[in-house]
């Protein structure tokens, strides 16, 4: 069997800045493997046995291969970068067509695909839902656990008010949310035999998308204007070594 | 005498009209959208005994009300005969036209299939906003919803303003760091709302509206083996006005007066999430990403440093007040009012005078 892992990279700080056209500056900022993207890793790879593979799979500027590396070091056996110039400035739409194509191009035979319940930048968690439904198949959403279960999988789901639990069918797509993944944390040797996998480069011509299905053309939303939040903010400063002066003080502004 | 292009003499154009057929018009414009409307799906919360109209809904129905300039308001429901005493309600908050996918199946929430129906009735009623509540549910239905008719969709909006029918969308991003705002490109524009955002209007006693009930013929419905409802403890965070929430900063003994600060000023006491990892509170008591998003008027941060993820779920507060010993906790950030101090103690000498 095959497990594809949608994952993404984000930015490691709150201290993000905007350029003119309300897209973020990825310059200079640190940036991690999304905490969702890896526990779907951790899941992808709790579920593998003998002769599966799991395959992890990004979008994004040549930079996020260090989080495709992040998931081989977790446990992945394969790892694809879908990156091209094209890609640039893509929504939730754009994202999921070209996801698609990879999926239908280079491992529709996928038992299941993994992604994080959300990104922490974006925070849209709109990617999985619009995946499923371009590739026809069926959706779980915040699932807190998967077992297989003779040729299909037993998914349990946590919507808030209600826990459930499906038998979900080979190849539906899955968004993780945490849950305790019992896994093995890797060993050197791991390390040391990641840094000699090779992470496969695709671009639009090799997911056969047209120019106007990718990037900012094949969005169906665009950002009119953005500002920043905290300079709404008064950020007024209050010595509070006297906590009585301190709690009359909050009172007062209350 | 006639145009003489055909020979029965059967046309009536008189040839001043230079051969168009009666009823016919010289121009159609049929590359322009005629979209118009808001259509909203409401939710049914059925972990209590009766169903009943979720709250979002009732908040979406209301932002409506008062941008809409005079065009139809479309609602889709979903379930079978328990829906009936709700009508009455949902009309009374501005829906027209209640489509009622009735089927017995569909009282479980089966996104694939909600999505073909839903798909189905924006099809055929042309609406230029589709609205759902930025639920978990919501979440899910609406981009599946969004791949089907190929539209845009912002998610979790905060504020959403409409001019000429196109809808601008705001939502916070990068952690709250930024307020976006965001068109779609093409319609029918999507957009999920965040609970809590829009107040409640006061409904409009005596409406009526019509209701229609659809059937979509489908049966891609998931295989449920179990599904357990889990109940809501008390009431939920990302409705309260204030908000008494504590961190990892303070000490076990200030739950109680936590408790009493809240209130006092008639809100509740929510917490981050180191705090339900210790097993101080229980998870419906978390703010932040994993968490819930909370929009209150006044957020109290007691001994919170804040990390991306709980600032990202405080970004719709109106006020922050933090109260930290670290002057450079993150939480600085965001906050209106910063207090240098000991938040144990803080917190109790505000019991008192309070």
């Amino acid at each position: 069997m095959k497990f594809v892992v949608a994952v993404k990279q984000v930015p490691d700080t709150v201290l993000i800045k905007v350029d003119e056209n309300g897209s973020l500056i990825r310059v200079g900022v640190p940036s991690i493997l999304d905490p969702y993207s890896e526990y779907a890793v951790e899941r992808a790879v709790a579920l593998k046995e003998e002769g599966d593979s799991v395959i992890a799979v990004s979008m994004g500027p040549e930079q996020a291969g260090s989080a495709l590396f992040r998931c081989l070091e977790i446990g992945a056996d394969e790892a694809y970068l879908l990156s091209d110039p094209a890609f640039a400035g893509a929504d939730v739409h754009a994202t999921s067509r070209t996801l698609k194509a990879f999926v239908e191009k280079y491992v529709s035979d996928a038992a299941l695909i993994l992604c994080g319940k959300q990104a922490a930048d974006g925070d849209t968690a709109q990617v999985p839902a619009e995946l499923a439904e371009m590739l026809d198949r069926d959706q779980f959403c915040y699932a807190v656990d998967i077992e297989r279960d003779a040729g299909s999988f037993i998914i349990r789901q946590d919507y808030g008010d209600e826990i459930r639990t499906c038998r979900a069918p080979e190849g539906s797509v899955v968004s993780v949310q945490e849950g305790d993944v019992n896994r093995p944390l890797p060993s050197i040797q791991r390390f040391i035999d990641v840094s000699s996998v090779e992470i496969k480069k695709l671009g639009r011509l090799d997911l056969g998308l047209g120019t106007f299905s990718v990037g900012l053309k094949g969005s169906r939303t665009k950002i009119v204007s953005s500002r920043a939040v905290r300079t709404e903010r008064s950020g007024r400063v209050t010595d509070g070594t006297d906590p009585r002066a301190a709690a009359s003080f909050i009172k007062g502004v209350l | 005498m006639g145009c003489e292009t055909c020979s029965g003499g059967s046309c009536s154009v008189d040839g001043k009209g230079k051969g168009l057929p009666p009823g016919m018009l010289e121009q159609y414009k049929l590359n322009s959208n005629r979209s118009d409307g808001y259509l909203v799906w409401i939710e049914v919360e059925r972990s209590g005994e009766s169903a009943r109209v979720s709250d979002v809904s009732k908040e979406i129905l209301s932002k409506v009300r008062s941008m809409n300039n005079g065009s139809r308001v479309w609602g889709v429901i979903f379930g079978h005969s328990e829906l009936k005493p709700l009508y009455k309600e949902i009309h009374s908050y501005g829906v027209e036209t209640l489509y009622e996918v009735h089927d017995r199946n569909l009282t479980e929430f089966h996104p694939e299939e909600y999505a073909v129906a839903l798909a189905q009735i924006i099809v055929r009623t042309e609406p230029a906003t589709v609205l759902m509540g930025a639920t978990p549910r919501g979440r899910e239905l609406a981009p599946r919803v969004a791949a089907k008719l190929d539209a845009g969709l912002t998610a979790d909006c905060t504020e959403l303003s409409v001019e000429d029918r196109v809808l601008s969308m705001t939502r916070p991003a990068f952690g709250g760091n930024v307020l976006a705002t965001i068109q779609c490109t093409s319609f029918p524009q999507m957009a999920t709302v965040r609970p809590g955002t829009f107040p409640i209007a006061e409904p409009a006693e005596g409406a009526n509206g019509t209701v229609i009930y659809w059937q979509t013929g489908g049966c891609w419905l998931k295989d449920i083996v179990s599904s357990e409802r889990v109940r809501r403890e008390e009431e939920d965070i990302s409705r309260a006005r204030i908000l008494v929430s504590l961190g990892a900063g303070v000490s076990k003994d200030s739950i109680p007066v936590a408790e009493s600060v809240a209130r006092k000023l008639g809100g509740m006491v929510s917490c981050s999430r180191k705090l339900v990892e210790k097993g101080w509170f229980p998870p419906s008591r978390q703010v932040g990403q994993s968490g819930r998003s909370v929009a209150p008027d006044v957020y109290l941060a007691f001994g919170i440093s804040g990390s991306v993820q709980h600032l990202a779920g405080i970004s719709a507060a109106k006020r922050i007040i933090s109260v930290n010993r670290d002057p450079e906790a993150r939480i600085g950030e965001v906050a209106d009012e910063i207090i240098v101090g000991d938040a144990d103690a803080v917190l109790r000498e505000l019991d008192k005078i309070l």
